[in-house]
């Protein structure tokens, strides 16, 4: 049976709690781009492993708190 | 826009220059009579000479893009601020040209298409001369696959750039 794996964030929810911080002072935070930002928080991109610390460590929480993963499987479409 | 699709678009628009001047170049060429399918070495050097061309032309272009592009967001600066330091300007100008690893994914998975491309233009070339057609012929069908090759991979990075890239994995 195929699972796939589907990266979530609380990117959104973080940036409204660290005093509505912006994408781009997140970027630089991060050292990436706005463009790259705004991707990883509307899902269509997963960043690799040390962005995802630069970023959970840019709000100042843990990796686990920023990020978060789904397994889906093909049959029934539902979350494990 | 960002700056990255805006860069990918004056490089599509190059890309498709370069193409049209060589197409308008060789057909000029052949309908007066000073070229020929069977000379190829006129052919050669045709190719040979747009491929520099193409190199200057590219690296004069993106030069000219650049210094209009930071000249933009040093306008875009000061209206929004009223007035700032040289300092910041630099700084707002690095930002927008940020190069990060979704950048350098998207670049790797747009050249894999691109090599795809130009790969099966060098067959499609390669057959064309088994089934006997002349070798300038051939020779175009490898020019213009890397020519197509390199479009494509312009325009399959802006599509990764408006729909995103992802790594999904299925186990």
């Amino acid at each position: 049976m195929a699972r796939k794996f589907r990266i979530t964030n609380n990117i959104r929810k973080l940036r409204f709690f660290a005093n509505e911080m912006t994408q781009q002072e997140l970027a630089e935070k991060a050292g990436v781009s706005r463009q790259t930002i705004i991707a990883i928080e509307a899902g269509k991109y997963s960043p690799s492993l040390e962005l995802a610390f630069r970023i959970a460590d840019a709000f100042g929480v843990k990796i686990s708190e920023a990020f978060d993963y789904e397994i889906k499987t093909e049959e029934a479409g539902k979350k494990e | 826009m960002s700056y990255q699709e805006k860069k990918t678009i004056v490089s599509i628009l190059t890309g498709i220059l370069l193409l049209a001047a060589y197409c308008i170049y060789t057909f000029s060429r052949i309908q007066s009579s000073m070229a020929s399918l069977e000379d190829v070495k006129f052919w050669a050097t045709a190719m040979l000479m747009f491929i520099g061309i193409g190199i200057v032309a590219s690296i004069i272009i993106q030069i000219v893009f650049h210094i209009l592009l930071s000249i933009a967001i040093a306008i875009k600066k000061q209206v929004q601020n009223g007035k700032c330091d040289d300092t910041e300007i630099e700084r707002a100008i690095e930002l927008e040209m940020v190069e990060d690893e979704m950048v350098k994914l998207i670049e790797l998975k747009s050249m894999r298409i691109s090599f795809a491309v130009a790969g099966a233009g060098f067959v499609a070339a390669l057959i064309s001369l088994v089934m006997g057609c002349p070798p300038a012929l051939m020779l175009n069908i490898v020019f213009g696959s890397f020519c197509i090759g390199s479009l494509i991979e312009g325009i399959t990075q802006l599509y990764f750039y408006k729909k995103g890239v992802k790594n999904g994995k299925e186990v």
